[in-house]
């Protein structure tokens, strides 16, 4: 082969996929799968002529995911010709939709701030993509001074179930995954179509439609217990722009509507820590935290939180929020209660220095 | 390396088809500083020009041709650390936003805006909109709602700032309180709590504080010890203690996920759908709220001294509630 790079025929993954973009962007008309395959550094080196290339024709299909997944816009064109033929699809990168927008600039101080927003994320496949994205802005070569903040923002996803289901949003697929609702014993398979994922108080949410309910419902994250899986051959409409800011409003109308009251122990962790948490505004008349007004979102979520701040907070109302931590309780005792009655109860001074 | 996240071949490709149309913006440039100015390390800048160099696009002929391929001036490189693009192929901008991330800068500029310092509501609206116009697609549905900025915050921050020590009452996770004085260092935020970092003049030694076990909190005239602000740690915020205790729960399989953060590991003698599970802890005080806190769910079964004190937590609980509504006898 008379080329004048000539390499063995390990091509590292980022110069196959390199080499692939800009041959894409290249062409005016595209290129068949063939003209790739046989062609392109790093496929060229594999292909055999007239031979099978099931296994490189994988590796393309691979590929054209992780470049889509960059937001790198590859086409596929159908010939005029021949429509519907598989076999003389064309693939191309149309310039105009792969370049920023040449109207679109940033000012340093703009850079200085998306800068701090992508370091708002820690760790984590959001934490990933800000760094790709920065890297793209480092492209147009705008210099800006280091963020300078009192403090360092953090926000974590650590729920395993973040990836898979913002993955399956985005490609409008259907997922199912076992859920243990708060306030329930036992998880149940839920069969969502994903329309938005939202922090909210603290708490990653997935809002989406429940194919089994014909509803829309708001999940927790850290109560999905199982692996997400995609449905297979269920897909749906992306419901449009909106649905995230949808979410949240959804999410502050219940918690703005929802107010406990609640009396906390003096000088206990929950009159310490809750009393923290009274709303803005809000005219605190009792400075001893024995008549908090809190706000929540979703009473099983809060009410698993106060039964764990156990004698200190004792709910006052909403009546249905005061049951449900009292039968919380009653269910923890009986559950930790030996009926042989060994119990030493003098042991708990003891085990609580 | 040094240091930082493993990076995946999607992001060797984004550096790649970043660093393209930079060089082409810079006649000459040297490595360290195209490295500084994306905040990698020089051999990787390196790296990234020797492939640039050799790639290109299959051309006319399909043989990757000279003219088909990038150029740089090689003296220059080798010789002088410094990068001269000769020749250009196939692309000449900066690629756009992935759907996922614009969704994650637009989501981080959200959790900006709602923090006291980041007031430009103007600016942050309008540079959501820029990002999602150099998006690919619409941007993915992440969405986050601003923290509750409390005056904890802007009291600790401004004495940071200030270079002055703080004091507090501080309840630990023990349920100890003590008065603290500390050396505020660095005030950070993790999902929805606050933590301060700092060196405790009680304790003589660097601690993590959470905003919200702080009480009667103010700020002194004294400045902060200068010593003390070289013992500023990296990146670490919490400690694992040598003094944790083994603690069996016995729950249903699919919910040992709820107990990630304690790291358990297995215990035999559950029956049926259930598993049991030994948990580090470090105190019952602790233990006890963890465990009231997913009635119905979790069980402690050994020791027998954690039970009772759990027992003993619920029902204690429970007696409030007898106490509070003598008329409301059922259960």
């Amino acid at each position: 082969m008379p080329s004048t790079i000539e390499k063995n025929s390990r091509v590292s993954v980022e110069e196959r996929l390199f080499s692939l973009v800009l041959a894409l962007i290249a062409t005016e008309v595209g290129l068949t799968k063939a003209d790739i395959l046989s062609t392109v550094q790093g496929y060229r080196q594999r292909y055999l002529p007239g031979g099978d290339n099931a296994s490189l024709e994988r590796q393309f299909e691979r590929d054209k995911d992780d470049i889509r997944e960059l937001g790198i816009p590859l086409e596929v064109v159908e010939p005029p010709d021949d429509p519907g033929s598989n076999h003389h699809l064309r693939y191309r990168i149309p310039k105009g939709l792969y370049e920023l927008p040449v109207d679109v600039t940033f000012s340093p101080d703009e850079l200085m701030l998306l800068k701090l927003a992508a370091t708002v994320w820690r760790e984590g496949s959001l934490s990933a993509e800000s760094r790709r994205a920065m890297t793209k802005l480092h492209a147009l070569g705008i210099d800006s001074s280091d963020p300078v903040l009192g403090y360092s923002p953090s926000l974590r996803v650590r729920e395993a179930s973040f990836e898979p289901l913002s993955k399956a949003m985005d490609r409008g697929q259907v997922v199912a995954f076992l859920y243990l609702k708060p306030g329930e014993a036992a998880a149940r398979r839920r069969q969502v179509e994903p329309r938005a994922m939202v922090l909210h108080d603290g708490r990653w949410h997935l809002f989406g439609t429940d194919q089994d309910a014909a509803a829309t419902r708001t999940y927790l994250l850290s109560r999905i217990v199982g692996p997400v899986v995609t449905v297979p051959g269920a897909s749906f409409v992306a419901h449009g722009d909106g649905q995230g800011q949808e979410a949240l409003r959804e999410l502050e109308a219940l918690w703005t509507a929802n107010i406990a009251v609640i009396a906390a122990r003096p000088g206990s962790d929950a009159a310490v820590r809750l009393s923290k948490r009274v709303a803005p505004g809000e005219i605190r008349t009792n400075a001893d935290a024995s008549a908090l007004h809190l706000n929540f979102t979703d009473l099983n979520v809060f009410a698993d939180e106060l039964a764990g701040y156990g004698p200190e907070v004792l709910v006052h109302s909403p009546a249905a929020l005061r049951t449900a931590v009292r039968s919380r309780l009653i269910t923890v005792r009986d559950a930790h209660t030996d009926f042989d009655l060994n119990a030493h109860p003098d042991t708990t001074t003891a085990a609580d220095e | 390396m040094n240091g930082g996240p493993a990076l995946g071949a999607s992001d060797k490709l984004t550096f790649l088809l970043a660093l393209v149309p930079f060089l082409m913006d810079h006649d000459r440039i040297s490595v360290t500083d195209v490295a500084a100015h994306f905040g990698v390390s020089p051999d990787r800048v390196r790296d990234a020009v020797n492939l640039i160099a050799v790639s290109g696009i299959p051309g006319e002929t399909r043989q990757y041709l000279h003219g088909d391929l990038f150029d740089i001036h090689w003296d220059e490189f080798e010789t002088n650390d410094l990068i001269v693009l000769t020749h250009l192929v196939a692309i000449d901008d900066s690629p756009r936003f992935s759907a996922r991330e614009a969704a994650a800068l637009i989501a981080g500029l959200q959790y900006l805006s709602s923090l006291p310092e980041n007031a430009d509501v103007d600016a942050i609206a309008s540079l959501m909109a820029k990002l999602t116009r150099s998006a690919s697609a619409a941007p993915s549905q992440v969405a986050v709602s601003g923290t509750d900025a409390r005056s904890s915050i802007a009291v600790v921050q401004a004495a940071v700032r200030g270079g002055v020590q703080i004091e507090f009452d501080y309840l630990n996770a023990r349920g100890e309180n003590e008065l603290r004085r500390v050396d505020p260092w660095r005030i950070q935020s993790v999902d929805r709590d606050w933590y301060l970092r700092g060196w405790c003049h009680l304790r003589e030694a660097a601690r993590t504080f959470r905003l919200d076990r702080m009480s009667d909190l103010h700020v002194t005239d004294v400045p902060t010890n200068p010593r003390s602000a070289d013992a500023v740690p990296t990146e670490t915020l919490f400690e694992g203690s040598a003094s944790d205790q083994d603690v069996t729960v016995e729950l249903p399989t699919s919910a040992v996920p709820l107990l990630a953060d304690y790291a358990p590991y297995g215990a035999p003698g559950a029956h049926g759908d259930r598993v049991r599970r030994t948990l580090k802890v470090a105190h019952y005080h602790g233990l006890k709220r963890l465990v009231t806190g997913l009635a119905g769910v979790v069980e402690v079964v050994d020791p027998a001294e954690a039970r009772a004190v759990v027992r003993e937590w619920a029902a204690a609980g429970v007696a409030r509630y007898d106490e509070s509504e003598p008329t409301d006898a059922g259960e």
